[in-house]
């Protein structure tokens, strides 16, 4: 079994993009995904909190048409703390399954902590956008994306916290971070992004166990698959990042 | 029967690398069925003089030419070029020319560059252009921020029409025009799919689609990257097997000459 822990669902003319969601699932069909957690955040700038239920909206849309494969990720941003709080309980009741956060804030700021302490008490994952980026466009275009030292920073804040630092392979310095939260045993990495370099899910078994790495494509799925099939791990291990860890997380959920 | 075009032995300066000898590529190519793989020196990248690099691929390769297709690296800014193409060409039997303009400071249009590709052409040698090595965003500071763009390969691809290209690690061509000029018994644009993908998007449908198999070839990186991906790609794509067999070998094989 496999399930993606990083998966996006997207918004055309007001509405969910059901084409992209069609080809979401057979591409899962193909490369034997099972579930995926998808999400549909405002990936630039700071949204209204109208745009933001939009795309839980959206995500919703997408559970009820594939109930089986779709669980959703409720996207929040931070400094809306009172509406946030309040679309967390909306999309938990909805189903949702956990939290996404964007690059809005770094992780351990404290406009984040009322999410983080939401997502305690109710036993949910808080799955950030992640990366620590080397080239200047990209760093520019993203001034306040987390890296592994920004977790490593709030797990030590809130151990009881299920903190998911997103795509190892989304294209930064995956060894800065997988260096940062080796010592945050806390804190979970999922492998998704176009990035396959060889060898690197093998360091973040050795850094991090397996037990703390997720599976998950964000939408490069030949990718996020190929990098768990290819990489020389045992096949418990292999079983444990492909299903097993987000079986584990998600039996933390507090009853509703 | 498998063929990479994108393949690599030495060491990265910035990142440590497994399999990037001869026994473990080979080892690599091996439990991933990769039969016969086209190689360059990473080494060719940083020597300023990168002749020293494809000499030590020649010796590295030696008594391993039936998997491994040497292509040398050359900077056309470098005196001695021309010697040392010819040298490799036929003296140490190399197949090809992998280019990096962003590495060694130049623009594939320099009259240097047209120069040096005419050259490779007149000697039957078809040019590979890497659009980048590394994932820019995971640079190390001291590495280049400047990848290939889609013009710059539209321009020389334009600008050199009897140059077969074997295009590396490329994102974008599928709405490009560098298959366009594509004829049987003539010169190949071709790319490799270790950068694009097989669903949802599907690039690689779209450029089979609009230009056939024959614009695609296998290639996956190593041992910068996991092969399994590319592997992946091939297997689900929706193909009949007859274009499958272009693109997992039958292309480059025409392309070489093997």
């Amino acid at each position: 079994m496999r399930l993606d822990a990083h998966s996006h669902v997207r918004i055309k003319d007001g509405r969910l993009d059901v084409d992209h969601c069609h080809s979401l699932i057979d591409a899962g069909d193909r490369l034997s995904i099972d579930q995926m957690w998808c999400s549909c955040p405002a990936s630039q700038g700071m949204p209204e909190p109208d745009q933001i239920r939009l795309g839980n909206d959206v995500v919703i849309e997408a559970m009820r048409l594939y109930p089986d494969r779709i669980r959703g990720q409720c996207f929040v941003v931070p400094g809306w703390y009172r509406e946030s709080l309040a679309e967390i309980d909306r999309c938990l009741g909805e189903g949702m399954i956990g939290i996404k956060l964007y690059n809005q804030y770094f992780i351990n700021d404290p406009a984040v902590f009322p999410v983080i302490e939401k997502a305690i008490e109710e036993g949910i994952p808080v799955l950030d956008h992640a990366g620590h980026l080397m080239d200047a466009p990209t760093r520019l275009s993203q001034p306040r994306i987390s890296d592994g030292v920004h977790f490593a920073d709030l797990a030590r804040r809130y151990p009881e916290a299920t903190l998911i630092m997103g795509h190892i392979g989304g294209g930064g310095d995956y060894e800065w971070s997988l260096q940062a939260l080796a010592d945050a045993p806390t804190v979970f990495a999922d492998t998704s992004g176009s990035v396959i370099d060889e060898g690197m899910i093998e360091y973040a078994v050795r850094l991090l166990g397996a037990k703390r790495l997720l599976f998950a494509c964000d939408l490069s799925e030949e990718a996020g698959v190929g990098k768990i099939l290819g990489a020389d791990i045992t096949e418990a291990q292999r079983q444990a990042i492909f299903w097993d860890n987000a079986q584990t997380i998600l039996a933390r959920r507090r009853a509703r | 029967m498998i063929i990479d075009a994108n393949a690599w032995l030495g060491h990265w300066p910035f990142r440590q690398l497994r399999h990037n000898d001869v026994p473990g590529l080979l080892g690599l190519m091996d439990a991933n069925a990769i039969d016969m793989a086209v190689v360059s020196s990473i080494h060719g990248i940083f020597y300023k003089n990168c002749q020293r690099a494809n000499e030590e691929l020649a010796e590295a390769v030696k008594g391993h030419r039936d998997r491994l297709i040497p292509f040398a690296v050359l900077n056309p800014n470098y005196p001695g070029w021309q010697r040392n193409l010819r040298l490799c060409r036929e003296h140490l039997d190399f197949r090809g020319l992998r280019l990096f303009p962003a590495y060694h400071d130049y623009t594939l249009t320099d009259a240097s560059s047209l120069e040096m590709i005419g050259a490779a052409t007149e000697m039957g040698m078809p040019v590979s252009l890497p659009m980048r090595v590394v994932d820019v965003r995971q640079r190390h500071w001291m590495d280049t921020e400047r990848n290939l763009t889609v013009p710059e390969i539209e321009a020389v691809v334009k600008a050199c029409p009897d140059t077969s290209f074997i295009i590396l690690n490329a994102l974008g061509l599928e709405s490009s025009s560098v298959f366009a000029g594509n004829r049987e018994g003539g010169r190949q644009v071709v790319t490799d799919l270790s950068r694009m993908t097989a669903v949802m998007g599907n690039n690689i449908g779209a450029v089979i689609d609009a230009y056939g198999a024959e614009s695609i070839v296998f290639g996956t990186g190593i041992p910068f990257k996991y092969p399994r991906p590319a592997l992946l790609k091939v297997e689900v794509l929706q193909a009949d097997e007859a274009q499958k067999e272009k693109i997992l070998s039958g292309n480059l094989r025409r392309i070489l000459s093997l």
